[in-house]
């Protein structure tokens, strides 16, 4: 019949269709770089004349002057990729020309993370499947940034993580599709144990009280080993839950101990609480053990600083990624022209933000292509300076940390600061390689470049 | 060492009564309007952060005066025009729509001060006389060295006790505590009476914000004022409330310094601080279905 006739000639003219077909594009696909491998991954390919970036920041909750600032940054950072400026002019070896990434101009889209990460993640799932975003970024909270790591890596699509501080981020949590510039617990402990044990002696006995989650018990591990090398003893720990306000319960258990010294591993809303109250109840007016009692931020940020006031912040030490006050030129031009923006200077999550998406647009002007597993093996290894610091910066292949210069600061009494925003003096740079450790130590893995 | 274990006992069980101050303020509103209208009122802890928005911008405009005396009348108030505009006509129906449209309404504020003020913490300057420390040891004999708290937590205390004493003497010794207390018993037969119930009902309600307005000038400076709070104390006050016994006034007192007690002496066991309140719900109510001084007839006709 008709029918079996059709049937059979469309069956061989399938096949010759198909093997020609697999030779023709085939062919050529041998003479492109990479192209072999660029079938369709997480939101790649890009179609369109635009290209969809998304920014996850907590709008809500214990960090949202954070997030608030985070989303700022990435404005700015949108603006100057698409028609030059900022960072664009400091940053080397740069292949971005403020014209777009790869011919395409940047849009992007909004989530609130919440500080939780199941909000987090729908948030992201979100900008993925509905905004078909090929890279998202920002975030504060560890937790937030290693749950959106793993479904980065099951999506196929690059997270360039926010603000996070833990270990684990690029510790045992470790994944091929996530990124950090940002510091971590461990470098803050080693770059501010020695200033600690010159400035208040290495005869010391620590309290501390600690956020209860990831980042804040790898900074409690971190702190009590480098501050232990120096000769202090620990004398105890409490978590305290992510959501407290009023941490007074915590404080009068500290008061009790014979400890001298208290260590606020908090950050954000926190560590405005935390230290607010510490210095309400008499803190650091105290005498123990025949010394003047103390405390300390481990990870200081201007924004909390301003949050707890200046008389309260007076002489604290801390360690911080970033500081408006620097004087490099990439510190300068983001600076200038954030405040050209909004009116007041950046914070260190608006800097590791805006850094984070020039970071991921260039990787992809070099590799050449959105493709994520070539984006990736153009970030790993990569080096580069003029985005803030002196010095350089290694994206380390071994595990997606940055390796860069960190900074001890010191919080500023009213007497001290000129101006608003001047709240935190720089007391020593720390070089990199001083805080530069085996990526061995927290084991972990990256996980494949194709996700299965 | 410092510290002594009669010093440690002693600042944890005052660090216990201020944290229980906050929670029976905001209980005895909870359980009062539950109690006498039979109403679940989860829009009470938006009622509480209503009145520490309030108190943060009358302070910075007026003083500090002016927010005491002005907030707690501005939410009786706000009180009484929900009751007549909104909560009156859900006193008859099921449970579960009293929470619906007080939850929605603890949304509405609270999305309308966030819209307002932001995400982020108002800045709660304390009056020039609440701040500084107390120094304990001078007041209390077995006190060893120097124990100090800070003067507005002990205000705070004051105020938590003195508006609890206030309560009962309305409701035990006056006219309008009698009727309230009829009320509570039998709504239909006061009628008959010829009392007009459901003006004393209003006020009843309007009682209760206004009580959450004063939890909201004296405790937001402890607890912080950012639109998440309101939420962040309604659900240990409602712990309160069951643990104490639903409309049990005395019972809600109890059960506010019981948990502030349990979670100031757990505070350096982190992992049994986080479920203790939990742990004594569940004890309550399993030795006593009615929680603490739970009375026989409410929640089960």
């Amino acid at each position: 019949m008709s029918d079996d006739k059709i049937l059979h000639v469309s069956r061989r003219g399938l096949l010759k269709a198909g093997a020609a077909t697999t030779l023709a594009l085939g062919t050529p696909a041998f003479f492109m770089k990479n192209a072999w491998a660029q079938d369709a991954l997480g939101n790649f390919p890009v179609n369109g004349p635009k290209v969809m970036f998304g920014f996850n920041v907590p709008q809500t909750g214990a960090y949202a002057d954070e997030g608030a600032d985070e989303l700022r940054a990435y404005k700015l950072a949108v603006k100057h990729l698409n028609s030059g400026g900022g960072m664009l002019e400091t940053f080397k070896p740069s292949s971005l020309k403020g014209n777009g990434v790869l011919g395409k101009k940047v849009d992007f889209v909004v989530g609130d993370t919440q500080t939780n990460p199941d909000a987090a993640r729908t948030s992201a799932r979100r900008m993925i499947e509905r905004d078909k975003v090929i890279m998202w970024g920002g975030g504060s909270s560890s937790s937030v940034a290693i749950a959106q790591q793993y479904l980065a890596q099951e999506v196929g699509v690059i997270f360039m993580c926010g603000l996070t501080h833990s270990n684990d981020t690029t510790g045992k949590d470790k994944r091929r599709y996530g990124f950090r510039h940002f510091f971590n617990a461990y470098m803050t402990g080693k770059a501010l144990a020695p200033v600690l044990a010159k400035t208040y002696g290495k005869d010391r006995r620590a309290f501390h009280l600690t956020a209860d989650y990831s980042w804040g018990h790898t900074q409690y591990e971190s702190m009590k080993e480098f501050t232990e090398k120096q000769g202090w003893t620990t004398v105890g720990n409490i978590m305290t839950p992510l959501k407290a306000t009023d941490f007074s319960q915590y404080l009068t258990a500290v008061i009790n101990s014979d400890a001298d010294v208290l260590v606020l591993n908090h950050y954000g809303k926190n560590m405005v609480n935390s230290l607010s109250q510490a210095v309400d109840f008499g803190m650091r007016d105290m005498i123990k053990n025949g010394k003047h009692m103390e405390i300390v931020v481990p990870l200081y940020s201007r924004l909390m600083a301003q949050g707890a006031g200046a008389s309260k912040i007076d002489g604290v030490l801390g360690t911080s990624g970033w500081n408006w006050t620097l004087q490099d030129a990439g510190s300068k031009v983001f600076t200038k022209a954030f405040e050209a923006e909004y009116g007041f200077p950046p914070s260190q999550a608006a800097q590791t933000c805006y850094c984070q998406t020039l970071l991921y647009a260039n990787a992809c002007e070099v590799a050449g292509t959105f493709y994520p597993p070539e984006v990736i093996k153009a970030l790993e290894g990569f080096e580069f300076e003029g985005m803030g610091l002196s010095g350089k910066t290694l994206y380390r292949a071994a595990d997606h940390q940055c390796f860069k210069d960190i900074l001890v600061v010191r919080g500023k009494g009213p007497d001290k600061k000129k101006g608003e925003y001047d709240l935190l003096e720089v007391v020593e740079e720390v070089p990199r390689d001083v805080v530069t450790y085996d990526p061995k130590i927290f084991g972990g893995e990256l996980g494949p470049y194709k996700p299965a | 060492m410092s510290g002594t274990l009669t010093n440690h006992i002693f600042l944890q069980f005052v660090t216990g009564l201020q944290l229980g101050a906050i929670y029976a303020l905001i209980a005895l509103g909870l359980t009062l309007v539950f109690g006498t209208l039979g109403l679940v009122n989860f829009a009470h802890g938006a009622l509480f952060m209503l009145g520490a928005y309030l108190a943060v911008v009358i302070a910075a405009k007026f003083g500090f005066i002016a927010a005491i005396v002005g907030v707690p009348i501005i939410l009786f108030i706000v009180g009484l025009i929900l009751e007549k505009g909104l909560i009156r006509f859900f006193y008859q129906r099921p449970h579960t729509d009293q929470i619906l449209v007080t939850f929605g309404l603890a949304i509405v504020v609270q999305e309308t001060l966030k819209w307002i003020f932001g995400a982020n913490n108002l800045p709660f300057s304390l009056p020039s006389w609440g701040v500084g420390i107390i120094k304990m040891h001078e007041w209390v004999p077995f006190l060893e060295g120097f124990v100090v708290y800070p003067k507005w937590r002990i205000i705070l205390i004051g105020v938590s006790m003195t508006t609890v004493a206030a309560l009962f003497v309305l409701l035990q010794f006056t006219r309008f505590g009698l009727i309230v207390r009829a009320g509570m018993r039998d709504a239909e037969m006061l009628r008959f009476l010829g009392i007009d119930i459901n003006k004393r009902f209003a006020i009843v309600f309007g009682l209760g914000a206004m009580i959450a307005g004063i939890a909201g000038v004296f405790g937001g400076p402890v607890t912080q004022v950012d639109p998440e709070i309101g939420m962040n104390m309604l659900v240990p006050s409602f712990l309160v409330v069951v643990i104490g016994g639903m409309g049990s006034l005395p019972g809600a007192v109890l059960a506010s310094f019981l948990l502030g007690l349990a979670l100031s002496f757990t505070a350096e066991y982190s992992a049994i601080q986080q479920i203790i309140v939990y742990v004594i719900a569940v004890v309550v109510l399993l030795v006593r279905p009615r929680g603490l001084m739970g009375q026989k007839g409410l929640m089960e006709e």
